[in-house]
């Protein structure tokens, strides 16, 4: 009990990470409650269209081009968009990391070969991959979510061999190969645990590269149009920004937000992970 | 007064009955440059061989046809000077223009009319192609500068034809003998139109000219025009009212915007300019199969659109409710179609019940042309499922609806073709069977196949001028009751430009003749 | 010298690669539903079962795809990017005429958030847990966090309608036909918007990464060691914080580089801007294969340009890594 506290304490000590921490929960408390605190489906028209917003009338974030409640679809939206970011984003880390590590430990041919797929997926500019993708297989949740993580893993496989690359000759990693630990020990005891700091910001910046993504998918008209997600509602108010701000704006915000969370909170961890840092932090 | 006799003689003879009217009410200058926007990026601008709007609007201003139309679809002389029709109705004799010069300095004669009428345009032109087959029995030379033309029996709506959008004179000196699609001019395009190819900046825009020795003394007035490609549609608006573009025509414009921007000083609006073209939208049904084969349903669901709302809200109130086929701009057109549909819900319930409907999906295919589509389609949604029909949206890109479309992969999906100013010109593709798998988009995609529709088509495109608003005005009713598509609003595609650009649309091909009287107040 | 023959053992393999990506992108875009001839057919507004055959015809659709991807194949290797038969072109002046443009805009963008990342990367780490620090990530955040296109679309509407400062969309005044030094002032005003756009949302991404990377090093015994010498603080962040802070920092920039092509799409679409992105995008929903084609191989040959280089680099960089041609 005690250990945990000191635990959390030590988080804490970095604030933006508690405040990142907080609105996040907030934002998915949101998004898991929006049934029961708009009950309504997003998509009925139930005003008159372009009422800006009014905050002490019903409703709040005004109305949007055909009459929708543009707070009942931030609410909503973000079950699609946050589904979106963390399930691409982990579908990404579980290509990514394994490619990148074992190319990184095992160099010669395996790094060819695995660097090599990773080329390939790379020199086709991941946007247009994205949208070829999205355009064979039919806008929908779920292929949206497969592009995604389609262009968003060389990266990380990338990252990853190189910090892996570098860790390998250390000192520490030699000693371990001479006294014959396996390469998949290896692997999990010395070197990941250190390629975990710059993972955990990837991975935070990636949920919200890819709530960006399919916000620029819906843009160009290859959202999935029967699901309503905050990239959607940008897409549906950006032509109205001059006279009409608050339609874009909102769901706007809700993705800088999440994504300004996301990377706080990720700061923290990345913070706390670091040993030296820790030092420092005591001194 | 011999000046003003002079006037009023070469007003209706020579000259089209517009700029004249023009002229009288104010005193236009010559000269200065005219920016406007066009998207997409067209894919060429000899416009016999690309008919896409984009083209249009760039190559109308290059190329010319034998006829302009005046608003009302009245033909005027354009590179015919004058034409004659027999009291058969079958021999039109068509006496052209002397003098004309094609823009590389050589001469415009009756053998460039016949190369493009007989080989030219037949070979790279479809609906030219099936009216030459159907309808036209021989087009010669009888004279340096007259054309006959031959029909096989009385086609009424042949002068439509000749407009410059898809009807242009192409130089026989350039084009016989070559691959006309490969052809390296195409990329330097000569016509004898009021101006001239400059340059084309990939990405950026294409400059035309002012054409010197253009065969109407005092026109063009402009010295240049500059089309800007813009892909966003946020940015036109911006370009627009920083003043970096004077004119938008409808495509490239926002209904939203145009409410907007119309309420800024020195900006005018026009809805004219569309009379040839008449785009009539509606929602088009796969009727081969399902719940849409039955016409109980179809009726129930037109009962559940509240057409109005779509006006107001998609089309910001531009355009008019449609009760059928045919668009109030084009000829034949009834006063009101028999059976008309108001928005009613409890009626569609009832009805959408009778038929049998057993809760099945219905794949709407949703049309990727911007956010008016993707707006309608949400509307429609909602609409239908609030009368208990469930509706799948589909989003492709231009490519996948194109496809989609073509093969009639979808339940229902949008479409607004031209209606060319006559019904057997535009209108009848649509909906008889002889147009169902053709390979288009704007063809009988729904598969609907109505022996006696074909027929009265059949027998409307070649019935004298008497006979035909009879027979259409059947038609009109019929398709009005049978519902192979839900009839729904009847565009009006605003063309937004500076009030201190005047006389831009002045014909009913609109933006598509637009260099040819503009000129820019000092 | 070993570098050297580094360096060619990989040209020749990403050769290879080349080709191999060549082969593969000729079967993916394919799959697309539609095809270059049915897309015209489209646009004509009225067709028919022979414009249609003309049309593949001219596409060289109508032939067996064995044959047409063995054509490609063939013109790929002595370089020869085809012919667009939509535009009547040779790809490859399509391709170098739009090129440039991008090179400028993305280069522009790439370079500029290279150096604001950087130093505010280091800055933010050396000041760590300081208001600077939250500062800084804050404000980094907030242009990485908001999308890309609102951010470009308010640029417009602040500076060029609003203020007046500068044009909203091109990359030129467009029949003002200057030349010299105005020409490229005139260039230079365009370019502010779209690059500084563009830039704002890379450098995020470089000030987080330099910073978690910086402190990463910071706290590494040789730079203890450098402390407990004596050493000024500034000189060790410089000599060796940094240096040794880049590497990650070298390979996302590696990777934005090759991006150059088809990273800049939106905001060529936004800005109007005649570049290669756009040219792409086009190309994709017009399916114009060959145009297509071309974009995405010259886009390979880039990225396998880049990855060598920060291969390189890294090899320099680190003499420690030992990497196999």
């Amino acid at each position: 009990m005690n250990g945990l506290l000191k635990t959390f304490l030590h988080f804490a000590r970095n604030r933006g990470a508690v405040v990142g921490v907080v609105v996040l929960l907030l934002i998915i408390a949101c998004a898991v409650l929006a049934p029961q605190i708009f009950p309504q489906s997003p998509w009925r028209m139930v005003g008159r269209p372009m009422m800006q917003p009014d905050f002490g009338g019903r409703f709040i974030l005004g109305t949007d081009v055909v009459g929708r409640d543009i707070a009942a679809a931030v609410f909503h939206g973000g079950r699609a968009s946050l589904l979106v970011g963390l399930v691409a984003t982990a579908a990404s880390l579980l290509i990514g990391v394994p490619m990148g590590a074992l190319a990184g430990y095992f160099g010669g041919w395996v790094d060819d070969v695995l660097m090599r797929l990773t080329e390939f997926f790379q020199t086709i500019p991941a946007f247009a991959l994205a949208i070829v993708i999205v355009a064979i297989l039919q806008p929908s949740i779920v292929t949206i979510i497969v592009a995604i993580a389609v262009v968003s893993w060389p990266p990380v496989a990338r990252l990853v061999r190189g910090e892996v690359l570098s860790l390998r000759s250390r000192e520490y990693v030699q000693a371990a190969i001479v006294i014959g630990q396996s390469p998949l020990r290896i692997l999990f005891t010395q070197i990941l645990p250190n390629v975990i700091a710059p993972l955990i910001i990837m991975g935070s910046l990636m949920v919200g590269s890819s709530i960006l993504l399919e916000s620029a998918l819906s843009f160009l008209n290859l959202g999935d149009p029967n699901m309503m997600s905050w990239g959607y509602l940008i897409g549906a108010g950006r032509t109205r920004l001059l006279d009409g701000w608050w339609i874009s704006f909102f769901p706007g915000i809700a993705i800088f937000l999440t994504v300004l969370a996301l990377n706080l909170v990720g700061e923290g961890l990345n913070d706390f992970f670091n040993p030296r840092l820790r030092e420092r932090g005591e001194r | 007064m011999f000046r003003s006799t002079l006037k009023s003689l070469a007003c209706g003879v020579l000259l089209p009955l517009t700029i004249c009217t023009a002229a009288q009410a104010q005193q236009p200058s010559s000269g200065g440059t005219l920016q406007l926007v066009v998207t997409p990026e067209p894919p060429g601008i000899v416009t016999g061989l690309v008919t896409n709007t984009p083209s249009q609007m760039v190559g109308g201003n290059i190329f010319e046809s034998l006829l302009r139309f005046d608003q009302s679809l009245k033909p005027m002389p354009a590179l015919a000077e004058s034409w004659v029709i027999d009291a058969q109705e079958t021999t039109y004799t068509f006496t052209l223009r002397q003098g004309v010069k094609w823009h590389d300095g050589k001469d415009f004669s009756a053998d460039d009319v016949v190369f493009s009428l007989n080989t030219f345009l037949p070979q790279v032109n479809p609906r030219w192609r099936n009216i030459m087959k159907a309808h036209v029995q021989s087009i010669e030379k009888t004279s340096a500068n007259t054309i006959v033309i031959k029909l096989q029996h009385i086609f009424d709506p042949l002068l439509l034809m000749f407009e410059n959008g898809s009807m242009p004179m192409v130089p026989k000196h350039i084009y016989d003998g070559t691959d006309f699609a490969k052809n390296p001019m195409n990329n330097t395009p000569v016509g004898t139109g009021p101006m001239k190819f400059k340059e084309w900046v990939a990405g950026s825009h294409i400059e035309l000219v002012r054409n010197p020795d253009y065969y109407i003394k005092g026109l063009p007035r402009l010295d240049r025009a500059i089309f800007r490609f813009i892909p966003d549609a946020a940015s036109r608006a911006i370009a627009f009212e920083t003043g970096q573009v004077d004119v938008m025509t409808g495509g490239s414009l926002e209904s939203a915007d145009v409410q907007r921007l119309s309420k800024t000083k020195g900006v005018c609006v026009s809805t004219a300019g569309w009379e040839l073209f008449a785009p009539l939208s509606y929602f088009q049904l796969n009727v081969r199969s399902g719940p849409l084969a039955n016409k109980t349903f179809r009726k129930g669901l037109m009962y559940a659109l509240d057409r109005e709302l779509i006006r107001d809200v998609v089309w910001s109130g531009f355009g008019e409710i449609a009760d059928g086929p045919i668009s109030s701009r084009t000829r034949f057109h009834p006063e009101k179609a028999e059976p008309s549909y108001d928005y009613n819900p409890e009626q569609a319930r009832k009805l959408i019940q009778q038929s049998g409907y057993k809760g099945e999906t219905l794949n709407y295919l949703v049309a990727p042309y911007g956010e008016i589509w993707s707006r309608t389609a949400e509307i429609a949604k909602q609409l239908f499922s609030d009368v208990g029909v469930n509706i799948n949206l589909i989003t492709t890109d231009a490519a996948g609806w194109n496809q989609r479309a073509r093969a009639g992969e979808y339940d229902i999906t949008n479409n607004w073709p031209y209606q060319y100013g006559d019904p057997a010109l535009g209108v009848s593709r649509m909906w008889v069977s002889s147009s169902i798998n053709v390979g288009s988009p704007f063809s009988n995609t729904g598969g609907y196949s109505n022996p006696e529709v074909d027929k009265l088509f059949e027998r409307g495109a070649t019935a004298s001028a008497a006979e035909r608003p009879v027979i259409f005005k059947q038609i009109h009713n019929m398709l009005a009751d049978e519902l192979p598509a839900l009839w729904s609003v009847d565009i009006q595609f605003p063309t937004l430009y500076r009030c201190k650009v005047h006389d831009f649309v002045t014909t009913a091909s609109g933006a598509n003749d637009g260099l040819l009287n503009a000129w820019i107040e000092k | 010298m070993a570098t050297v023959r580094f360096v060619l053992i990989r040209l020749l393999k990403g050769a290879a690669v080349l080709l191999a990506i060549a082969a593969l992108n000729f079967f993916l875009i394919r799959a697309a539903p539609g095809d270059p001839a049915s897309v015209l057919a489209g646009e004509a507004g009225a067709s028919d079962p022979i414009y249609l055959e003309q049309l593949r015809q001219r596409f060289g659709l109508d032939r067996p795809v064995i044959e047409q991807l063995a054509i490609y194949m063939k013109n790929i290797a002595t370089l020869d990017f085809g012919f667009s038969a939509r535009n009547n072109r040779p790809v490859l002046d399509m391709i170098m005429e739009r090129l440039p443009a991008t090179l400028l805009l993305t280069g522009a963008a790439f370079v500029m958030s290279l150096i604001m990342g950087v130093v505010l990367g280091v800055l933010a780490a050396v000041k760590v847990g300081r208001i600077s620090d939250t500062l800084i990530t804050l404000f980094a955040l907030i242009f990485y966090a908001t999308p890309l296109f609102w951010v470009a679309l308010m640029g417009q509407v602040v500076f060029a309608l609003k203020l007046g400062w500068l044009p909203n969309i091109g990359y030129v005044t467009v029949g003002a036909d200057l030349t010299g030094l105005a020409y490229v002032t005139d260039v230079a005003l365009h370019l502010v918007l779209p690059a500084m756009t563009l830039a704002l949302f890379y450098m995020a991404l470089y000030a987080r990464i330099m910073r978690a990377s910086t402190l990463e090093v910071s706290g590494a015994d040789f730079i203890k060691t450098a402390r407990a010498k004596g050493l000024p603080e500034g000189y060790i962040t410089r000599r060796h914080v940094a240096r040794n802070a880049i590497l990650p920092v070298v390979t996302l920039a590696g990777l934005q580089a090759g991006q150059i092509v088809g990273g800049a799409v939106l905001i060529e679409t936004i800005f109007a801007w005649p570049g290669i992105g756009r040219l792409m995008f086009d190309a994709l929903t017009q399916r114009d294969y060959q145009v297509l084609l071309g974009v995405f191989f010259c886009s390979s040959a880039l990225v396998v340009l880049f990855n060598i280089i920060t291969d390189v680099v890294y090899r320099i960089a680190d003499p420690r890594i030992q990497m196999k041609a």
